[in-house]
């Protein structure tokens, strides 16, 4: 067979990749110089064309297979590009109708700024129309009763009454009319501050993240025994910082449990290209490529000290560790087996709106919780996890409400008020803090169940311990108004005396074991928050009471000392009864 | 009409005295009608009832009666036991009556048991002659003196004979017992609770006599009962017994009205047993409440405070 194309030569298909497919122009095969066939008499010239198309033929199967390489690779390309194209357009929109929204919400607010003005000058017009009516018509009845008694036709009582109107009259046109306007006819023009719409639009020409790029088929000949050259190739003008290669073994048998996955090795890289070495001769491997660039967010970090719990519940509180905004968070959960292991089961709770969130769990166990930040290039990274143990209620200080004079210990359970008196520099802080109880509050979960802690104090120590509304008054001290509660302690010449106070009053008790190691029970539910001795399992003291916000667990020292909070306590039997 | 114990007790045959009685042979048909109790009255109060019985007492050698409340709880299980001492002139209806203590005890599955607070009609002199001695005043002492001795014996009567007849014919957890009281009685839960420590697993008491050997009632009674060597007097004072108490720790609730005559008329005196159990240790709280008196009123107040701490003892 003879393959006669004619004398084209063929369209050279090149796309921009480092290793182009070549297709070379296809010799014409020499037409017989005599055109005549002479079969039999001619055996060597019958096998040379024999060995010449045998040779064709395996070339033109090459070009064949390489162009069906090259149509699939076509169609990659092309779906990319529609994938691209889809995602571009999607950012494209939800930005533009973002821009369209604020602008459209700035001229509402514009508009009725406008009226308000339009009301209030119109109102102040008006009432001086009014007044101006009124002197006018003052003005007229006063000419009016001059005009009548200029006309009375009795001289002695015009005369008697002649004085008092002229006198009028003169007062009246001593007082000056105001006679400008009360108030400016021009409108205001405030500056428009679309500063942030600025920001939106400059942020639409962000960079999206990159599209996946696309391994080239492996070429002959570009293998050895125990390495192998990688290249892959971007369809997009994305800009990428680096290419993450990664492989593994395919195989033979892959095991029922699937556990013993192959091992994944990952090579980082700058150029499109990469030569593996060390691996294993006459096996299979599976490659991809991963492209990576800045628009991808950092995760969230959690912070320890702002988590808490109680037996139903958990409140974790992160910060988003992104400068760029960040559309929403997914907080993720796992369950921690007794012996310590994690779950494989990870539960998420997605669309998150603000860095905290309260997420219902169940008593008695343990959890491992992280949190990723999402934005349109993807979910982030896990955060460190944080560890929570549904057992007893736990909280640490809310230390922006410490009074000055508390120090908190390093594992945050513990205050001591110091002797030294601190320096008036050190007086003024937050708004938060006490400034005459030497007290904090604690930051207790906002759940309404029941929550249980032990405080444990010195022989010696005066404090105050209970609960109190967030918003009680910072210059007041703990029990003495409306909205805490607590009980008091207070030793007098080595008499132990005991108070528990609200709204200053406190039923009359005696106590004769002095506890060190307090239990407060609160109980939402039940209105009730009680005191025991927890070494003695005695109970102490109820406030009966309707808490009609949530309340923060409050401590105070009268005098130098320090006192200890255990929490996340299983609460005794006893105390809820 | 006498009902036989055990028509009283649940199926598995609770009536231990009963058995134990089968078991004497000869003697068994006199301690049998000892254990005996007369119904007089009953009433189905807060789920369960409010019971009144009689029985000839060996303490007392006379008819003695006592009221006791079963939840409804005693119908299908044991139940804890808490011995209730009335103060002076009352009996065993006051407490049932008055204090309103029958729907806590319903709802932490109590069985509450009153007695008497003297023998009656033993046709002593004088016994009638004061409502601070004799009929209505037995002070739950064990007198010498005659002719109180042989039957002013209230404080075996409550600490002895009394459980036993209740464990024989009722549906109780013998070792699950607590005790308390009012004013007299008060002084008698708690020289009880003193004198048999680990005996009772909670006390508690309302305007209790806390010194009597200190107070007008006390030197009267004890004066009349046990005669005039004062030493004989320590053994049933708490302040006293307080001060040389050492056994299992106690939680002690009482309450005492502020506005109460009998303490202005120091014969309560509860700061002198305060003291004395701040200076050892033992845990008591002590609740002074504003505008209450001495009556049954103040008791009602908070007997629903005092049957919750027993019941944290009983059913723990």
């Amino acid at each position: 067979m003879e393959a006669n194309r004619g004398g084209r030569t063929f369209q050279r298909f090149s796309v921009d990749t480092n290793e182009s497919l070549h297709f070379e122009p296809c010799e014409d095969t020499p037409s017989s110089p005599t055109g005549i066939e002479h079969d039999e008499d001619n055996v060597f010239m019958k096998e040379e064309n024999e060995s010449e198309m045998t040779s064709i033929r395996t070339r033109l199967q090459g070009k064949v297979a390489e162009m069906e390489n090259f149509a699939g690779h076509l169609e990659e390309i092309f779906l990319t590009v529609e994938e691209n194209f889809g995602r571009q357009e999607q950012h494209l929109e939800q930005h533009y109708n973002d821009v369209l929204q604020t602008l459209s919400q700035r001229h509402n607010e514009r508009a009725a700024g406008l009226l308000e003005e339009k009301k209030s000058k119109m109102e102040a017009l008006y009432n001086q129309l009014l007044s101006c009516g009124q002197a006018l018509d003052a003005s007229k009845e006063l000419i009016e009763t001059a005009q009548e008694i200029y006309r009375t036709p009795d001289k002695r009582v015009f005369l008697k009454t002649v004085i008092p109107i002229i006198k009028r009259i003169e007062m009246f046109a001593k007082e000056k009319v105001e006679l400008t306007l009360s108030t400016k006819l021009e409108f205001e023009t405030l500056p428009a501050d679309l500063s942030d719409v600025k920001t939106m639009m400059d942020s639409i020409n962000a960079i999206p993240a990159p599209s996946a790029p696309v391994i080239n088929p492996q070429m002959s000949n570009s293998a050895t025994q125990t390495s192998l050259r990688v290249c892959w190739s971007l369809f997009s003008d994305d800009t990428v910082e680096y290419y993450d290669l990664y492989y593994r073994p395919v195989l033979e048998d892959t095991p029922a449990d699937g556990f013993c996955a192959p091992h994944v090795t990952t090579v980082k890289v700058k150029e499109t290209h990469c030569t593996v070495t060390d691996l294993l001769p006459n096996a299979q491997y599976e490659l991809w490529v991963t492209a990576t660039n800045t628009t991808g967010i950092s995760p969230a970090m959690i912070k320890q000290r702002e988590c808490t719990s109680c037996p139903d519940a958990a409140l974790i509180r992160w910060e988003s560790g992104n400068t760029n905004p960040v559309d929403s968070y997914t907080v993720e959960l796992s369950e921690m087996d007794t012996d310590g292991t994690q779950s494989t089961v990870t539960e998420s709770i997605v669309a998150v709106p603000t860095c905290q969130c309260l997420i219902q769990l169940l008593s008695g166990r343990r959890y491992l919780i992280s949190v990723r930040a999402v934005n349109v290039g993807g979910p982030s990274d896990k955060s460190d996890p944080v560890y929570i143990s549904t057992s007893g209620t736990f909280f640490y200080f809310l230390e922006e409400t410490a009074h000055p004079c508390l120090s908190i210990s390093e594992d945050g359970f513990t205050i001591f008020y110091g002797d030294e008196e601190l320096p008036i520099s050190a007086m003024a802080l937050d708004d938060s803090a006490f400034t005459r109880c030497v007290a904090i509050l604690g930051d207790l979960i906002p759940v309404r169940a029941r929550h249980y802690w032990e405080v444990e104090v010195d022989e010696g120590t005066e404090f105050r311990i209970g609960v109190a509304y967030e918003d009680t008054e910072r210059s007041s001290y703990l029990g003495v108004n409306a909205s805490s509660w607590c009980m008091r302690h207070i030793l007098s010449s080595s008499r132990h005396k005991y108070e528990f106070l609200h709204n200053g009053w406190s039923p009359d008790l005696r106590i004769t074991v002095h506890p060190v190691r307090i239990g407060v029970a609160l109980d939402y539910e039940r209105g009730t928050l009680s005191f025991f001795n927890v070494n003695l399992e005695q109970h102490l003291h109820t406030f009966q009471c309707h808490f009609r916000n949530y309340v923060q667990p409050c401590f105070s020292l009268d005098n130098p000392g320090s006192l200890t909070v255990h929490n996340a306590i299983e609460a005794p039997e006893y105390t809820f009864i | 009409m006498t009902l036989t114990p055990t028509s009283l007790c649940s199926a598995d045959g609770c009536c231990s005295g009963g058995e134990v009685i089968e078991s004497l042979g000869p003697n068994c048909d006199s301690l049998r009608s000892r254990m005996a109790l007369t119904q007089v009255s009953s009433n189905k109060c807060a789920g369960g009832f409010q019971k009144v019985f009689e029985h000839e007492s060996v303490e007392l050698k006379c008819k003695m009666k006592f009221a006791v409340y079963l939840p409804p709880k005693a119908e299908t299980d044991k139940c804890p036991v808490l011995y209730w001492l009335s103060g002076l002139t009352c009996t065993e209806q006051n407490f049932i009556t008055k204090a309103g203590s029958q729907l806590a005890a319903a709802e932490h599955g109590i069985i509450i048991v009153a007695p008497d607070t003297s023998p009656r009609g033993c046709g002593i002199e004088g016994e009638d002659e004061s409502w601070d001695f004799g009929t209505g005043a037995g002070f739950y002492v064990d007198a010498t003196q005659e002719p109180w001795k042989t039957n002013y014996r209230m404080y075996s009567y409550v600490t002895e004979e009394l459980p036993k007849l209740i464990n024989a014919n009722f549906p109780t957890q013998p070792d699950r017992i607590s005790i308390s009281g009012h004013s007299m009685g008060g002084h008698g839960a708690l020289i009880c609770a003193l004198k048999n420590p680990g005996r009772y697993k909670a006390v508690s008491a309302f305007a209790p006599i806390c010194n009597p050997v200190q107070c007008p009632w006390g030197q009267k009674a004890f004066g009349g009962y046990l005669g005039s060597d004062r030493s004989t007097w320590e053994a049933y004072d708490a302040t006293v017994l307080a001060a040389a108490y050492s056994g299992p720790q106690l939680d002690i609730l009482i309450d005492q009205g502020r506005d109460d005559q009998f303490l202005s008329a120091s014969q309560l005196l509860p700061d002198n047993l305060i003291a004395v159990c701040s200076e050892k240790k033992i845990p008591v709280v002590f609740r002074l409440q504003p505008g209450y008196d001495h009556s049954y009123f103040f008791i009602y107040s908070f007997m629903s405070d005092h049957i919750k701490h027993h019941a944290k003892y009983l059913n723990a």
